[in-house]
């Protein structure tokens, strides 16, 4: 059932504004925060009244303007959209909470703040794009807007680091407007709300080349190996923004677009009949097990969450890649399983940094013992990552492994048994030399990190635990998911 | 050929004329021979297209008692006056533009202007 | 409201007049010429944009200057394509704003009325070019703009602004004269200057003049649009030029060329007689070569200002492009871009002039750290910036993405491509750009103490930038309106 209702515009729309209020706030700190935690909650007002609706199967349609037929400014919030923004509404909040605290002394505030929530806009956008067109213009604004986080710093380093992540990125953008152009070309629309609108007509060859240039294109925001090199690169952006990066906006939006592009755009019947999708599940399982490998000699904290990034967003991928719908289900819920987890890891690695200065893991020893809280969350969001039953980790692991068994792929439940145990090769070090090495004596006095840092913390970690858990509870966001893989494959 | 060449030889002679000047602007350093160069040009243009109006064994189109038609076309040249209008404008201002060069760098060879730069 | 075809006449009388009064009027004083070209230019745009309405309702019309028939007469005719007088007396006017405090310091007090009267003979010269139904009329006032251009480029004092001006000069003259040899033939042919009528009488013509004549227009009016390689005038006289007067030459007087080529195909495609696959071919590969070569020179450019020239012959490839296609959506693209890239392109030359006004620096080491200083001025052009790149939601994304579309509906996927990726090119340089003003360590902190342009010189670039961004949201507008003419033209190739 689809009802206009200007809820789908608003949502996007409200972090716009709250940008213009803290671009027009000035130096202002209390009316900065203040606009930045009203719109927050705002947004997930808006989205969560959504929800009750969407798990109804109600699809809510707004169409902003139109520039021919067919093509225009239009959101749609279906049940994989809704999903997406639910978990990005409320890592927004979150997140804006844990910056307010992160960024007390740091210089242009203004500016981070605001193109903080350009940021999520942009990403709620994507989420509610009723066609590629739409999509398309969130998904360049996207990576306009995440620029001048990226070098907030403005060091050389991080000016590289921009540079890097603009090239690859726009690149990217470039492959998604031509796909999308001969998409138009083909199909004679651009819609996401279709499980599927290319025809097979248009030939083998056409086809395989628009899919590679749209996944490629997606691709790079997903960092797919080989098109990741700009991660690891970006990590020299402020904690939150690398969070944001890495858990809610960008990476996220990139694989969101590829599950658009083989359920709304190709759909799995066409896939099926290419074949194609072999070759993206064999490249996915590759990311998976290779950045795994990296990340175990990395020491630097951030850049193994780097790598750990992108071993666990190609399990999106791969789940979308095997187009059956146990991996598709699991795809989904792995976009909310690893966006809480992951940052919760970002936001403990901040803490650290925040509060001790140290950036690498060898520096950690006996950590847990100063900072318990933190650390403890950090366990948690490591035993999810491993793929502990009861975690949020383990959901993924186990339908996708299913997923896979149904298409008598056996070989990919092996890639999650090895990518299980080497995401316990490059955590479990962490914790345990948090915990049980000793520190070094002549340390200063070091102390749990303010709340506005802690608080946001231990509540991902919460959400990781209840992600886990309530897997069979109705209501809750796997319902959502369900929901979404039933409207793909036609059930 | 050379019958056809004959019979339109204003044609080419227009053609001709328009090649010399153009090859004047192109080669020429001097900024004045540059901008006769394009006068030549435009002197070619324009006879071309009076040459157009012209009808064999055609009366100058000046009406009055005992002349009969057929007129040459008049229509061309009244074009042309404004061509030429516009033409003189043009060279007013290049040597205008000239001058000022002049005064500025001590010099009007296109060559030696570059190194001025 | 019904037409009324008389206004045409005043569209060209009123800053015609009002042109040749500026220095009369300035005589005492000099701001009474910039007040009263202010007023002329106003009194034009309220005509312009009645007219347009009239257009948008009741399409095309045509008035008869002093009661002669066509073939005779002198024609006034305004079509869809016309409308793009909307944007010369948008930026006409805004230039008149900018340039009072500009005018007051760049130039000696006496010479400020005939600065102005240049500037009104200019914008009078492309309000005729785009109405004129008669094929040497289009010539006559050609020459009008291209000689006020030619004189207004030398204003500026620059050291070798009267170098730049004479290449300009030269350039500009061989074209006009290739043009009018190309008149010359078609009226040998037909015995009319009419474009109507020219386009009736073509038929059965032989093919060898008409590939000269055709020919030899297209190629004069790619000289007066800058095409690469035809663009060696264009960076020294835009670069060098005032920055209003930058703004027009770059935003208006190079779309010249591009309307006398849309008035080409008009006779062309409207007589039937004929064939521009060839020509169309040429223009393709003409328009992708201008679109990377553009971007590849700008992107060693340090002055901002030759940035900005060498970035006008990228999207006037665009344009060329969309022409050669000759796909509806590949030409609704090209003509909305004559359009969007005119308010973004004045967007980041007068933005560029206001920071080399209040700074006395032009070179993008120089400027570094400015963002910071002039806060607005930078957004402005940041805001071109994104839009000139064609990033949405901005001006640029509408054009661009109808000209790449009308290529793959054409059948040349490969031009999407360059244009897509040629566009990626010119954000490199657009960056360093924005980089530069926001991002980078001042060379000199004195320019932190910098303070924002004047009123009269921000408030024309705020209401361009937003324009930009208007534009982008209300794409639809101009293509609905700009739709009709195309699917007109394009009808005799079989609806496009």
């Amino acid at each position: 059932m689809e009802v206009v209702d200007a809820r789908a515009a608003l949502a996007p729309a409200i972090s716009l504004v709250c940008a213009a209020l803290v671009f027009a706030s000035a130096d202002n700190t209390f009316w900065r925060r203040f606009f930045s935690i009203a719109a927050a909650l705002a947004k997930l007002v808006i989205v969560m009244s959504m929800l009750p609706g969407s798990l109804r199967g109600v699809v809510y349609t707004f169409k902003l303007v139109e520039f021919t037929e067919g093509v225009g400014l239009a959101f749609r919030a279906d049940a994989l959209g809704m999903f997406f923004s639910v978990v990005s509404s409320t890592l927004w909040l979150i997140t804006t909470i844990y910056a307010i605290g992160y960024m007390e002394r740091e210089p242009n505030r203004r500016r981070f703040f605001g193109f903080f929530a350009l940021c999520v806009s942009t990403t709620v956008g994507v989420a509610f794009a009723e066609n590629l067109l739409t999509m398309f213009l969130f998904y360049e604004s996207l990576t306009i807007c995440t620029y001048p986080l990226v070098i907030h710093d403005e060091t050389p380093e991080a000016m590289k680091a921009g540079r890097k992540y603009l090239i690859y990125t726009l690149t990217g953008g470039a492959l998604v407007l031509l796909g999308s152009i001969v998409t138009y070309q083909l199909a004679g629309t651009m819609t996401l709300s279709q499980p599927g609108i290319l025809p097979l007509e248009a030939g083998r060859t056409t086809l395989t080349v628009l899919f590679v240039a749209l996944i490629a294109g997606f691709g790079v925001k997903a960092a797919i190996m080989p098109l990741h090199g700009w991660l690891p690169s970006a990590m020299v952006a402020p904690t939150p923004v690398s969070a944001l990066l890495h858990a809610v906006a960008v990476v996220k939006v990139g694989a969101f677009g590829i599950l658009r592009i083989i359920y709304n755009i190709f759909g799995v019947a066409l896939l099926r009949e290419l074949g194609i999708c072999t070759w993206l599940a064999g490249l996915a399982a590759f990311t998976i097990l290779a950045a795994s490998v990296v990340a175990i000699f990395q020491d630097n904290l951030k850049r193994r969450l780097a790598f750990s990034t992108i071993s666990q967003l190609s399990y999106i991928v791969l789940g979308a890649a095997l187009l059956t719908p146990l991996a598709a289900t699991a795809a989904i819920v792995h976009i909310a399983n690893q966006a809480f987890a992951k940052i919760t890891m970002f936001f403990v690695a901040g803490s650290i940094q925040r509060a001790t200065g140290k950036t690498t893991v060898h520096e950690l020893a006996g950590i847990g013992f100063r900072m318990p809280y933190t650390m403890a969350a950090f366990t948690i969001a490591a035993l999810s990552f491993i793929g502990v039953p009861l975690f949020a980790g383990f959901v993924t692991k186990w339908y996708l492994s299913l997923g896979a068994l149904e298409d008598g792929a056996w070989w990919y439940a092996l890639v999650m048994l090895a990518s299980a145990l080497l995401n316990a090769a490059y955590w479990l070090p962490v914790v345990y030399t948090a915990f049980f090495k000793t520190a070094p004596t002549a340390e200063v006095e070091v102390h749990e990190a303010h709340w506005t840092m802690l608080g946001p913390t231990l509540v991902c970690a919460v959400f990781v635990i209840i992600l886990g858990a309530t897997v069979s509870v109705p209501g809750m966001p796997f319902a959502l998911a369900s929901a979404a893989v039933k409207f793909v494959f036609g059930m | 050929m050379i019958a056809a060449l004959w019979h339109n030889l204003d044609y080419a002679a227009s053609v001709i004329l328009f090649c010399i000047g153009l090859y004047a602007v192109i080669t020429k350093e001097n900024l004045i021979k540059k901008f006769m160069g394009l006068n030549i040009m435009e002197t070619a243009v324009f006879a071309f297209i009076v040459a157009i109006g012209v009808v064999d064994g055609g009366e100058a189109p000046i009406m009055g008692p005992g002349v009969e038609p057929p007129f040459i076309n008049p229509l061309p040249q009244a074009l042309i006056l404004t061509g030429i209008v516009v033409a003189l404008s043009t060279t007013a201002l290049a040597l205008s533009l000239i001058i000022r060069i002049w005064r500025q760098c001590g010099t009007i060879e296109a060559n030696e202007l570059r190194e001025v730069e | 409201m019904t037409p009324w075809p008389p206004l045409l006449a005043l569209l060209i009388v009123v800053p015609l007049t009002g042109a040749v009064i500026t220095p009369v009027v300035g005589r005492t004083r000099a701001v009474r010429s910039a007040n009263w070209s202010l007023g002329v230019m106003l009194a034009t745009s309220v005509i312009a944009l009645v007219l347009v309405v009239q257009v948008a309702r009741a399409g095309p019309f045509s008035y008869v200057v002093g009661g002669w028939l066509a073939p005779y007469g002198i024609e006034l005719r305004f079509d869809e394509f016309g409308a793009v007088i909307a944007v010369i007396c948008l930026l006409g006017t805004l230039a008149m704003v900018f340039s009072r405090r500009y005018a007051a310091r760049a130039m000696a007090e006496q010479r400020i009325p005939y600065y102005y009267a240049l500037l009104l003979l200019n914008l009078t010269g492309m309000i005729g070019f785009a109405v004129t139904g008669d094929l040497f009329n289009l010539f006559v006032f050609m020459e009008i703009l291209s000689l006020s251009g030619y004189a207004l480029v030398a204003v500026s004092g620059e050291k070798i602004a009267e170098m730049a001006a004479f290449k300009y000069l030269i350039m500009g003259a061989i074209s006009s004269l290739v043009i009018l040899l190309a008149i010359g033939i078609l009226y040998a042919l037909t015995g009319s200057l009419n474009m109507a009528d020219v386009t009736e009488r073509l038929g059965g013509a032989p093919a060898a003049p008409l590939a000269v004549a055709f020919g030899a227009l297209t190629l004069g009016f790619m000289v007066k649009a800058a095409a690469f390689p035809l663009h060696i005038w264009l960076p020294d006289a835009h670069a060098i030029a005032p920055s209003p007067v930058s703004a027009i030459l770059s935003g208006l007087v190079v779309k010249v060329g591009i309307i006398g080529m849309l008035r080409v195909y008009q006779i062309a495609y409207g007589s039937g007689a004929v064939d521009m696959r060839t020509l169309n071919h040429v223009l393709m590969w003409l328009g992708a070569l201008s679109i990377v070569m553009g971007a590849f020179f700008a992107v060693f450019q340090d002055d901002i200002k030759m940035m900005l020239a060498y970035s006008t012959i990228s999207n006037i490839g665009y344009i060329i492009l969309g022409l050669g296609l000759a796909s509806s959506y590949g030409m609704i693209g090209a003509s909305v871009h004559v359009f969007n890239h005119a308010i973004i392109k004045a967007t980041l030359f007068l933005g560029a002039g206001a920071l080399i006004f209040q700074t006395g620096k032009r070179t993008l080491t120089d400027l570094a750290g400015v963002g910071h200083a002039m806060p607005w001025t930078v957004a402005a052009i940041s805001v071109g910036a994104i839009s000139i790149v064609g990033i949405p939601p901005t001006a640029g994304f509408v054009c661009k993405w109808y000209i790449a579309l009308g290529a793959v509906q054409a059948g040349h996927p490969f031009f999407a491509f360059a244009l897509v990726f040629g566009a990626l090119f010119i954000f490199i340089y657009y960056i360093r750009m924005v980089n530069a003003f926001y991002f980078r360590q001042p060379r000199d902190p004195a320019i932190l103490e910098v303070t924002e342009a004047p009123a009269s010189m921000l408030v024309p670039v705020l209401i361009l930038a937003s324009l930009c961004l208007i534009m982008g949201v209300m794409g639809s507008v101009p293509l609905s309106f700009i739709e009709p003419a195309v699917h007109r033209l394009l009808l005799p190739l079989g609806g496009g």
